[in-house]
């Protein structure tokens, strides 16, 4: 994807909904029918999201050429119209892209593509192009001067409404003072009454796209609205993924599955999804075959002290193999199937064809398809104890050949009991089990064929019905746990079958098959999808754009890792900007973003908002009238959520739907930089409080000295030591003795600091104890950087001549919390 | 006792220790006992309640601590001028006078306030408010019986009788005792009354002339000088001490501030406190036994007496077997029910009864 500017269908399900139209009604009735739904309800907002369309198309297609953006928006009023004009430096556009770009409303439809992109956010400029045709009758008058070209290309551009096909009207060469990039200029019917949310637009768009340099002139502006560009990284680059098996939906995975040139599943899924190799896509399959054909029960082989004989019987099945190889035959199967745990038909049957082999190759018998399909019906009958004349169902204990000694004992029953006994708690009178185990011995009897396959769907239903039934007879409970349990229990000792799974055009063909098998890609344990998809803006530039539009005290930001929701990779950034110019009344401002895109309206809808009511502000130090709601105070919060397909609540695209996993990352990214602010604001409060204190005790405590020396008739004391140990300071003294200069540095507070101090001297100082000095003009500055640890004083000494003159500046230790006598 | 000049030194030492604080390059600050109930200690050898070794620190670290200092060197600043000019000043007087210094910083929000630093400077000086020149407001109860005493006035030495010399109010106890001497007594004991209705109606029926009893009136908590003369009564002349109160907790309390010493005062105990003072009445036995007239136990009462079991000062066979009892009838009676017997009851009959008891008569 190069300088496609337009990205409509994004969204398949907006996609299908406006092609379906389509086929109905001309696109002009469309449009009209739908104006609503594309951001274009009345004029004041059609003209917003005509230049939020433009502005988006222009950032990414600047973005894609790897250009840092230079955006210019103009509206001017001309006669009963607005003109909007868009222009970029971004890579221009050829004549050929023209129509795809400008023109076809329902162009681009790469429903499986998955890539963070601005373009998800709404209809598309083709929109903004018919709503201004539609409006004002004018064409759309589009300028391009790829780069490297001498010439710009100026082309006029309509919709044919009837079959919604662009023309190009005029196409001549023009020049064009911008090196490349494209101009857009459309006139509609239009008015400014949006004006507040234009601006909170393109202010905000500069916040979350520090990159880029916006410039907007409208008519109600003195002069032009510019936001400059504050960083000059551009967003990390974006690889395309393909989708995750989690996070498709049923139409579109019919129509991937209608798209593909794979023939088997397993090739679709390896080719069509991230995350899935062969391994993933035989669990996928496993899963699907589960669903799909279900399992096969599984029964034990017959125990020594059991009648049923499975040699007996397969030998009885075989006839004009000879002596030899008949009993090697028929005993290898016996002896393979007694060595083994339960086994289903399926296993039955590869037994039987193993042992075939081997016995042809011992012996050089053929034991063809037909013998072997009578060697497993025989074992099978054996096994089981169903099915004595081969339809597999119905009239079974009193048959002659495969009832058991005793002829009370149904078939099956005795390893459902087992199941049964293991799976329900030992509280369960035993008869109840029992009764249990053999009304469902006797339903499973009757299952078609006799692989007894059943689906867990099935299965569910088959046990709550023995239940119900248990319960009639025998007045006991068979509660929903019990029966869970059971379903359990005979679920995971039942074999997944060994057919074959649908072919890819068999499963697009019917739409309950392809249910299954989406059933079972969501029912498997994927890898989450990769994360390079996306292209956070980083808690660093957050913070950047914050302080570009926000003349703020204090800034904070966080990125949170990336996260899933259903096979979307998204992550969550939020920045808060707090104090200086931002009004201190009513409630925080609160930015919110979609894949860099601001969302301007419904923001009551939005779950961005939801969160932040959510929170505990008081906690973080700002004010919240009720302890919930919206907070108060000289705040601006902003949530950037970035995903290869943002959820909103509605097709207008102005809301984030309230999706758990993502609130949950939002809370967390707000709290995140909420906890920096906290930091801050407790801090400040402290210091508030400590100059408070300061300029209260500085008062109070010379007055003190003064009293207590006039009481007792000696010289006032000195009292900076005093009041810098109170104010947990760090003290700088100068003590003066004769030639020797001494600077003490105390450190008062419960921190070690580490301190700047120059002292600027008239006269050379020698004998240096520490630091350094240079000589600068006839002053000389001595450096020092003493560290002083928490409770401990450093000094240093130099010698200099009597008439000097000093000037002392000490950095590294907040002035709060310095006292200086030096 | 301290002379008034001892007093100024130890003022000016105080106020020369804060200054050698602040020239050390430390924190001045202020350490003096906790004044809390936990915070008192049975002195077995004077047998009176003390503070305990826990202390409290008022230092300049805080606004707080660093106005009750500079508050309290004005103070200072003020008693040492008052002791060099030999003026005195009431304790209120000193919360108007704060209002007269050229420091906001340093005036008082309140009397309590005052109070409490006058109290925290006797505490850390040693030396009492009366020789700082300190009056409470209140004056002295007064004292009616046979004792003959030398007060010295403004106006010069006076001789008094406080039988034969004084009116139907008594004599009057001046704000600081100890500057009367006893000359000649013919008293037995001394009767300490709460109330001024009990004090009249024992004067009226004679019951000092009769008894040869010293009747003080307390009036409500005893002002120091009461305690003060009642402790100079015990210790100089030998004389019996017995309290009579109304029959309820807070009036035990009285008692417990005349015998043992009250806990805002309680360095000063050793100089007050009377503790071989005993209570006569009105117990709650009495009012079982003479099944007085009363009022059934408040709320409060019942928590004052809770607290009073609890009270180190109260932790005696005596006390505990009494407020039980008085929790377990739920009643209390003032002095005054007596008179549910006629008027002559309680001098004829319950006093003499109680006092023949105590082996005071």
């Amino acid at each position: 994807m190069t300088s496609f500017q337009s990205s409509l269908g994004e969204d398949e399900g907006i996609a299908e909904e406006l092609a379906e139209s389509q086929r109905e009604i001309s696109i002009a009735e469309f449009f009209e029918k739908n104006k609503h739904m594309l951001g274009f309800d009345s004029g004041a907002r059609g003209l917003v999201t005509a230049v939020k369309e433009a502005v988006d198309n222009a950032l990414d297609a600047t973005e894609e050429a790897g250009i840092l953006p230079d955006i210019y928006v103009e509206i001017t009023e001309v006669g009963d119209y607005y003109r909007l004009v868009i222009e970029d430096n971004g890579p221009g556009i050829t004549k050929e892209q023209l129509p795809k770009v400008f023109g076809k409303l329902l162009y681009g439809s790469r429903f499986h593509a998955r890539v963070q992109s601005r373009g998800q956010q709404g209809i598309g400029i083709s929109a903004a192009v018919l709503y201004s045709q539609l409006t004002s009758g004018q064409p759309a008058r589009i300028t391009s001067r790829p780069k490297g070209q001498s010439d710009a290309q100026y082309f006029e551009l309509i919709i044919d409404t009837d079959t919604n096909e662009p023309e190009i009207s005029v196409d001549e060469t023009t020049t064009w003072d911008r090196p490349h990039g494209t101009r857009i200029e459309l006139e509609m019917e239009a008015n400014m009454r949006a004006r507040s949310q234009l601006h909170d637009y393109v202010k905000h768009t500069a916040v979350v796209n520090p990159h880029a340099r916006i410039e907007l002139r409208e008519p109600g502006l003195e002069g032009p609205m510019k936001f400059e560009r504050a960083t000059d990284e551009l967003p990390a680059e974006t690889t395309e993924i393909r989708p995750h098996p989690h996070g498709v939906e049923l139409g579109a995975l019919i129509k991937m599955l209608e798209a593909t040139e794979s023939y088997s599943i397993s090739g679709f899924l390896q080719e069509e999804f991230t995350r899935v190799g062969k391994k993933t896509a035989d669990n996928v399959i496993d899963e699907f075959r589960d669903v799909y054909y279900g399992r096969e029960l599984s029964w034990s082989p017959p125990r020594a002290h059991d009648d049923r004989d499975v040699a007996d019987a397969v030998a009885d099945a075989v006839a004009n193999k000879g002596a030899t190889a008949t009993a090697a035959f028929s005993e290898g199967i016996a002896e393979t199937v007694a060595g083994g745990d339960r086994l289903s038909r399926s296993e039955l049957a590869s037994i039987v064809d193993d042992v075939a082999e081997t016995v042809a190759g011992d012996t050089g018998k053929t034991f063809g398809r037909t013998v072997r399909g009578n060697a497993v019906d025989a074992a099978w009958r054996a096994i089981t104890g169903v099915g004595g004349d081969g339809d597999g169902t119905g009239e079974t204990g009193d048959d002659e050949d495969s009832a058991g000694s005793d002829p009370g004992e149904p078939p099956l029953v005795p390893d459902v009991y087992a199941l049964v006994d293991d799976a329900t708690s030992t509280r369960k009178d035993d008869a109840v089990v029992r009764a249990m185990a053999e009304a469902l011995a006797r339903r499973f009897e009757d299952l078609d064929g006799d692989a007894f396959r059943i689906t867990r769907d099935d299965l569910e239903r088959l046990v709550a019905d023995a239940a119900s039934f248990v319960a009639e007879q025998h007045d006991a409970t068979f509660g929903e746990t019990a029966r869970g349990n059971v379903v359990d229990a005979v679920w995971s000792r039942a074999r997944t079958v060994p057919d074959d799974p649908p072919k890819v055009r068999d499963v697009a063909g019917d739409r309950d098959t392809a249910a299954d098998l989406l059933e079972a890609m969501r029912a498997t344990d994927i890898l989450a999808p990769p994360t390079d998809c996306l292209a956070p803006i980083t808690a660093e530039l957050v913070e950047a754009g914050l302080r570009k539009e926000y003349d703020a005290d204090f800034y904070a930001a966080a990125t949170r890792d990336a996260e899933v929701h259903g096979g979307d990779p998204f992550i969550v950034e939020a920045g808060i900007a707090y104090g200086g110019a931002i009004p201190a009344e009513g409630s925080v401002e609160l930015l919110r973003f979609a894949n860099r895109v601001p969302l301007v309206y419904q923001r009551g809808a939005c779950a961005t908002t939801d969160v932040i009511k959510s929170i505990g502000w008081r906690n973080y130090g700002l004010d919240q009238p009720g302890g919930s709601g919206m907070p108060n105070g000289p705040a601006v919060i902003s949530i950037h959520v970035a995903s290869t397909n943002v959820p909103f609540t509605s097709e207008s695209k102005d809301a984030l739907a309230n999706v758990p996993a993502i609130e949950d990352e939002i809370e967390l990214a707000v709290r995140e930089a909420a906890r920096e602010l906290k930091s801050y604001l407790n801090k400040r409060r402290s210091m508030q409080q400590r100059r408070e204190k300061q300029d209260v005790l500085g008062k109070i405590l010379p007055e003190m000295a003064d009293k207590v020396s006039e009481v007792t008739g000696r010289p006032r004391p000195d009292i900076d030591g005093a009041l810098a140990r109170i104010m947990n300071n760090v003290s700088v003294e100068r003590e003066r003795d004769d030639g020797t200069v001494r600077l003490v540095v105390e450190n008062h507070s419960d921190v070690n600091e580490t301190l700047e101090i120059t002292d600027i001297v008239s006269a050379e100082p020698t004998d240096l104890s520490d630091g350094t000095v240079v000589d600068m003009d006839g002053e000389w500055f001595v450096q020092w950087k003493p560290e002083v640890p928490s409770g401990d004083e450093r000094e240093l000494t130099y010698t200099v001549a009597d008439d000097a003159e000093f000037e002392v500046s000490v950095g590294g230790v907040e002035t709060e919390k310095l006292t200086v006598n030096a | 006792m301290t002379t008034e000049s001892d007093a100024r030194d130890e003022l000016i030492d105080l106020a020369a220790d804060f200054y050698d604080q602040f020239a050390a390059g430390r924190i001045p600050e202020l350490e003096l006992p906790t004044r809390t109930k936990s915070n008192i200690e049975y002195d077995t050898e004077s047998g009176v309640w003390t503070y305990g070794d826990r202390t409290s620190v008022r230092s300049a670290n805080s606004v707080n601590g660093a106005r009750k200092l500079l508050k309290a060197a004005f103070t200072i600043e003020f008693l040492a001028d008052q002791l060099d000019d030999d003026r005195s000043s009431t304790l209120r007087e000193l919360y108007y006078l704060s209002e007269s210094w050229d420091n906001d910083e340093a005036q008082f929000n309140s009397q309590d306030e005052s109070n409490d630093l006058v109290e925290d400077l006797e505490i850390v000086t040693g030396v009492t408010r009366e020789d700082f020149h300190m009056r409470p407001e209140e004056s002295g109860a007064k004292v009616m019986g046979p004792l003959r005493i030398r007060e010295q006035t403004n106006r010069g030495d006076r001789d008094i009788h406080c039988q034969l010399d004084v009116g139907q109010g008594g004599y009057q106890i001046p704000n600081n005792p100890d500057t009367i001497e006893f000359l000649e007594n013919d008293a037995e004991f001394v009767l300490c009354v709460e109330t001024g209705g009990m004090r009249d109606r024992l004067v009226e029926n004679g019951f000092d002339e009769e008894h040869d009893a010293l009747v003080v009136h307390l009036g409500g908590q005893p002002a120091r000088a009461t305690r003060r003369l009642t402790k100079r009564f015990r210790d100089e002349l030998d004389l019996p001490v017995v309290v009579f109160t109304d029959g309820d907790p807070w009036s035990y309390r009285i008692y417990g501030s005349v015998a043992y010493g009250s806990i805002k005062s309680a360095h000063l105990s050793k100089y007050l406190a009377t503790p071989e003072a005993r209570f006569i009445g009105i117990q709650p036995a009495d009012i079982v036994e003479y099944d007085l007239p009363s009022d059934p136990l408040s709320d409060s009462d019942v928590n004052a007496l809770e607290s009073e079991l609890e009270d180190p000062r109260f932790q005696t066979d005596y006390w505990e077997e009494q407020i039980e009892l008085q929790l377990d009838i739920g009643k209390k009676s003032e002095q005054q029910s007596l008179a549910s017997r006629g008027l002559d009851f309680v001098t004829d009959t319950y006093l003499p009864e109680r006092l023949d008891e105590m082996g005071v008569l």
